[in-house]
């Protein structure tokens, strides 16, 4: 712990000392709190996501237990589309592995600036568990929450968090399937929108350049490796655009202070 | 649907994904005592991702497969628009708003048509 006169290094610790120090209770406390701060607006969107993840499964021919499955073992939506918009377009076994894993490599990132928050005591095996928990959704939350929460608290209040949002997404996927076969064709029309949509508005708020740059040079090579090559047009377009990104930022905008910010 | 992929080929797709994905969790877990979050191969990895949800969003939207293939063109950039603009029309969050908008537009197409 940072005595007074120290320099904080580690943001964690300045909330410690502060008030956050009585926010909860107990451990259950904290885990019941999560729950109650994913039922919102962030539930609400991942549920919509699920539910037009099923209904896309329905709709490209995929049977309900196939569509449950991936929810439930990867819970990870833009992975899940690539799973599915691959495997519709044919390409082989290995490239949907590789291309889902490149799309899941955001969640090295993800873990490896939220797991240090949590107290030492709680950093073991276990974690190995939890981390299937992670999402964005969960992620952004507990960044936004964890400094105004103590650390010994912090592994209780994201288990609510990500365990309510993993177990709504179950149920969502599985309404999707079957409404897309129930309703009209013109609300399963909505239903499949849903995802592209998504994942278009949350580029608004993608702040980095050198993100911005991958998305628009991704919607770019998309198209274009798509009509080269299909089968493994997701994967070239991502390293491709990507890589050239990468290097645009590094080259050219890292010097320049006022862009970066 | 001709070449799409099936039967075991679906499943083993299926567990390769899975596969993938927990190792990225996992690998999370592993690194977090050790790594520095701002290094360069996170900056990369970063704009690979961003690029590849990018393509594949482009592409669910301009080239889509099936039932969305139906609505033409230009009410699907239409809508996409309006949804836009709807979510940054307020520096505060409007994802919400924006999404049921879009949604709510695009079944409103189907039923007049």
């Amino acid at each position: 712990m940072s005595s007074s006169d120290q320099p904080y290094i580690d943001p964690s610790e300045i909330a410690l000392e502060s008030s956050a120090v009585e926010r909860f209770k107990s451990p259950s406390d904290a885990f019941w709190t999560g729950m109650r701060d994913a039922a919102g607006a962030p539930a609400v969107v991942l549920f919509a996501g699920m539910v037009g993840f099923g209904a896309m499964g329905r709709t490209n021919g995929f049977d309900v237990w196939f569509t449950t499955f991936t929810s439930f073992f990867m819970f990870a939506l833009p992975g899940q589309v690539v799973l599915f918009e691959m495997a519709i377009t044919g390409s082989s076994a290995l490239a949907i592995a590789l291309a889902v894993t490149l799309t899941s490599t955001r969640f090295i990132t993800m873990t490896v600036t939220l797991f240090p928050q949590f107290h030492h005591k709680d950093r073991n095996r276990s974690l190995y568990a939890s981390v299937h928990l992670l999402a964005m959704t969960a992620w952004a939350i507990s960044m936004r929450e964890f400094h105004a929460i103590e650390t010994k608290h912090r592994l209780g209040y994201f288990v609510g968090l990500g365990l309510l949002c993993w177990l709504i997404s179950i149920p969502g996927t599985i309404l999707g399937f079957y409404l897309a076969g129930m309703v009209p064709p013109a609300v399963t029309l909505g239903l499949v929108f849903i995802n592209p949509l998504f994942f278009l508005l949350t580029f608004t708020e993608v702040k980095p350049w050198i993100n911005r740059i991958a998305i628009c040079l991704g919607c770019i090579f998309g198209p274009l490796f798509f009509i080269v090559d299909r089968d493994t047009s997701l994967l070239t377009a991502g390293l491709v655009a990507g890589t050239l990104a990468y290097f645009i930022d590094r080259k050219f905008l890292r010097k320049k202070a006022g862009i970066i910010g | 649907m001709a070449n799409a992929l099936s039967g075991w080929g679906l499943w083993i797709a299926l567990v390769g994904a899975c596969l993938g994905t927990y190792f990225c969790r996992a690998i999370g877990v592993f690194l977090s005592s050790s790594i520095n979050q701002d290094s360069e191969i996170f900056r990369w990895l970063a704009a690979v991702t961003y690029a590849m949800v990018a393509s594949l969003t482009v592409r669910l939207i301009v080239m889509p497969l099936g039932l969305m293939a139906t609505v033409p063109l230009w009410i699907r950039i239409l809508i996409c628009a309006l949804s836009i603009g709807i979510m940054i029309s307020k520096p505060t969050r409007r994802l919400v708003p924006a999404l049921l908008a879009g949604t709510l537009l695009m079944v409103g197409y189907g039923v007049m048509r």
